[in-house]
């Protein structure tokens, strides 16, 4: 018979099939090197690390800590596009602002977030606030580039287009710029997002009381490896589905921005 | 200087547009004393070889861009900037990417000066009718980018008129679309420019064009334009019949005007594409 | 109305590009002068002077090398591992199929959330560096290798396969140099990566040896804030960090110039 139902059913589900499988030959091939290493305290069994996830996520625990890293991300994340958005748009506006502002823009984006712990840890010490300001800078740079470069590339077309229906300069700030720059804003904040949440493992593993970070670091000094792991797991998760939610929310605000990707 | 003064819709008194190259230093002219008279309910095209200044002037007429020297009237008034009453439609449609047909078509109703003292209902009903109108009822809530070119150029019909504007300024809207759109096009915007109505119902048109036949079809005047600079080489009289959607291209004279605005162009448009145009007899048939 | 900003001397531009930095810097020592005499805050003039002595000291300039070092040998082994990787996935659905949920599924795990194992495994010293250098790298190579490689022609390599080349042939005349642009943005990304990794990395494990020989400049920064403490120090190292960040990423841009002059603008 052809059209062997079986088939079809394995064929629609062929991506899938494919990831379990090279999943699978993963936790093999961890399992081996494992059994080659000997020391659980080093590279523990992956039954092991899944054992101590289980623990973790039944106890709560990783609850705790990923809803405190994630809470101290979006805080950081909203102040940097409650700053870096309007400014941004003010710099695509006005050539002169442009000119003013950037250069000392482009002076402190080399300096990466994590060069600041140090002095940032002398100013705010230990705590909730250092996370979230690290954050704030590492997020700050992608939005403020990208919404000037999403307000530069409107189509002036358009705007002429606009102004011959009476459109006055309030109106066309919200209904013409906003929708034209938006698809690129949204890129920036995807890329701030992917750099923040790269930054939380440092500042939180140094200089924070609480959060994934710290868990990492936390375990590792007790020695319990697997439950390290099964940390360093749920940073991945998390960040994955954040990054699923702002690629969602892409989608929803800027439908019409087809094939808009980020590497 | 009365009644006849009065139905001169559009009034362009030597009109001069130069652009000064920043870094050279060079002064380019692109229109140069250009005066033209308009009466209400003309259809106006303008035609010439590439670099011409057709789009300078149609811009000047919006009010995106403002002459060097000269004056450009509108009922009397001279223009000082963009403004509803006066529309435009774009030769790439500039379309908002973000708004569906309705949105597009309403979008000077909704953010501009056109709807200020309608209610909510009246600015639905009219763009209800608009979409009608241009024949794209049903595809109100699809976005730009699922609809064709001649699609797409409906919509921008359809936002022009919508808003009421009483002169309509067209730069080249047919030239992104295959020859047979082309044609559906230009006998629908003959029909909704008012072609069976009467003068006094119809819209100021002014209408760019490469096409020559396009020109010769829709318009009650060419405006012929020669280039560097840009200035009017002669304004042909179109006399031909009402309605000529289906009837102006068989009629011997439509052929007769092509061949003599062709004839005023062609030195130019050789010269325009790297040529030398050739004394053979193509232009002993047009000196006929 | 117009303004004629093609005109404007070079002069102009330079003053005012400093004008905002020169202006805060000018703040920041009003600041300072405010503040009591024996505070440890940062001042311009101190860090200066600090700057001063450090270069006279020497050990700026070594450790800025060490780290750099670390770089370039972390990221060589990366950027190798993943152009072939890249090439191998992009030219062959299997390999990609395969290779790509194990790849996309660490892309998330910052080489910082590495860093506790690789502490583990290799202690706290140059090797746990250079394995969060390699695996921050990795990433922006493999994934614009795969980019890159899905961008050249499918005819050139039709072509190619019609003259009877060899798939290994293929690989390295057709495809590589199509993917070159894409290859060399991919390594200039990883630079940028592996230059904060590596300094994140002398931190963190600063931090934990206790201030030990694990070296290079983002130790030195650690060293200042917890034991020897000297804001001023930690300031000029910062602007070492920036420093050599802005010269790598200018080699970089130059590098790619030059391999691929026919490259538009991506």
């Amino acid at each position: 018979m052809p059209n062997d139902p079986n088939r079809d059913v394995f064929r629609a589900y062929r991506p899938v099939w494919v990831s379990l499988r090279s999943f699978a030959c993963f936790f093999l091939l961890w399992w081996l090197l494992y059994l080659w290493n000997g020391n659980p305290l080093q590279l523990p069994s992956p039954v092991k690390v899944f054992e101590a996830l289980w623990g973790l996520l039944r106890e709560g625990e990783i609850a705790e800590h990923a809803s405190v890293s994630t809470l101290r991300m979006l805080t950081a994340l909203c102040l940097a596009i409650a700053v870096a958005v309007p400014l941004g748009f003010v710099m695509g506006l006005s050539r002169q602002a442009q000119q003013f502002i950037e250069p000392l823009v482009e002076i402190l984006r080399p300096i990466s977030g994590i060069a600041w712990l140090p002095l940032a840890l002398f100013i705010f010490g230990v705590g909730d606030t250092l996370p979230v300001f690290i954050m704030f800078y590492v997020g700050f740079f992608p939005i403020v580039l990208n919404t000037m470069a999403g307000v530069k590339q409107t189509d002036p077309r358009l705007l002429a287009a606009a102004r011959t229906m009476g459109v006055g300069p309030l109106p066309l700030l919200f209904y013409v710029l906003v929708p034209s720059a938006l698809p690129t804003i949204m890129v920036g904040i995807r890329l701030a997002f992917a750099g923040s949440w790269a930054a939380i493992v440092a500042a939180e593993l140094i200089g924070a009381p609480s959060g994934l970070g710290f868990a990492i670091e936390w375990y590792r000094q007790l020695l319990m490896t697997p439950k390290v792991f099964a940390f360093i797991l749920a940073i991945g998760v998390v960040g994955y589905l954040c990054d699923l939610g702002l690629r969602a929310l892409q989608k929803r605000l800027t439908p019409w921005a087809e094939g808009v990707g980020v590497a | 200087m009365s009644t006849h003064a009065d139905a001169t819709k559009l009034r362009l008194t030597s009109v001069t547009k130069s652009f000064l190259a920043p870094r050279t230093g060079n002064t380019t002219v692109a229109v140069a004393e250009m005066s033209l008279e308009i009466q209400a309910g003309e259809f106006i095209c303008i035609v010439g070889p590439s670099g011409c200044g057709k789009s300078t002037v149609l811009n000047m007429i919006a009010g995106l861009d403002s002459p060097s020297s000269g004056r450009i009237e509108k009922d009397g008034q001279a223009i000082t900037g963009p403004g509803a009453d006066r529309g435009v439609m774009f030769q790439d449609y500039a379309l908002m990417p973000w708004q569906s047909v309705e949105g597009n078509v309403g979008f000077g109703l909704r953010h501009g000066t056109p709807g200020q003292h309608l209610s909510a209902s009246q600015r639905q009903e009219r763009i209800a009718h608009h979409i009608d109108l241009v024949g794209l009822r049903g595809s109100e809530h699809k976005y730009p980018h699922q609809l064709s070119g001649g699609m797409r150029q409906r919509v921008a019909l359809a936002r022009l008129l919508a808003n009421g504007p009483d002169i309509l300024l067209l730069d080249e809207p047919l030239g992104a679309l295959d020859a047979q759109t082309r044609l559906i096009l230009q006998a629908e915007l003959l029909r909704i420019w008012g072609e069976t109505a009467p003068v006094s119902e119809r819209k100021t048109a002014i209408f760019i064009t490469h096409d020559i036949e396009e020109a010769v079809l829709l318009a009650d005047r060419v405006v012929v334009m020669s280039t560097n600079p840009g200035r009017v080489r002669e304004v042909v009289t179109v006399d031909l019949p009402r309605p000529r959607a289906g009837t102006a291209r068989t009629n011997p004279k439509f052929g007769l005007f092509v061949a003599h605005i062709w004839s005023l162009i062609r030195d130019e448009a050789y010269r325009a594409i790297g040529g030398a145009a050739s004394a053979g007899p193509a232009s002993q048939q047009a000196t006929h | 109305m117009m303004k004629h900003t093609g005109n404007e001397s070079r002069t102009f531009s330079i003053v005012r590009n400093l004008t905002l930095p020169v202006l805060l810097i000018v703040l920041w020592h009003l600041w300072a002068l405010a503040l009591p005499t024996g505070s440890p805050a940062p001042t311009p003039i101190k860090v200066v002077q600090t700057l001063g002595e450090m270069l006279g000291k020497g050990d700026l300039v070594s450790a800025t090398v060490q780290s750099l070092g670390r770089v370039l040998t972390g990221f060589s082994v990366a950027s190798m591992l993943g152009i072939v990787l890249g090439l191998m996935m992009g030219s062959s659905q299997a390999v990609r199929e395969n290779l790509d949920p194990i790849i996309e599924s660490f892309r998330p795990i910052a080489p910082m959330a590495i860093l506790p194992i690789a502490i583990l495994l290799l202690g706290t010293g140059t090797p746990t560096a250079l394995a969060i250098v390699a695996y921050a790298s990795f990433f922006p190579v493999v994934v614009n290798t795969v980019h890159g490689v899905s961008r050249v022609d499918r005819k050139l390599v039709l072509a190619a396969r019609t003259m009877g080349v060899s798939r290994f042939a293929i690989l390295t005349r057709v495809v590589l140099p199509g993917a070159l642009p894409s290859i060399l943005l991919g390594t200039r990304l990883a630079m940028g990566v592996a230059w904060t990794a590596i300094i994140a990395a002398e931190l963190a494990v600063g931090a934990k040896s206790g201030g030990g020989g694990s070296g290079g400049i983002g130790q030195m920064m650690f060293v200042f804030y917890a034991y020897n403490i000297d804001l001023n120090a930690i300031v000029v190292c910062m602007t070492v960090v920036g420093l050599v960040a802005l010269c790598i990423d200018h080699i970089f841009k130059m590098l790619e110039k030059r391999l691929t002059p026919w490259r538009q603008e991506i």
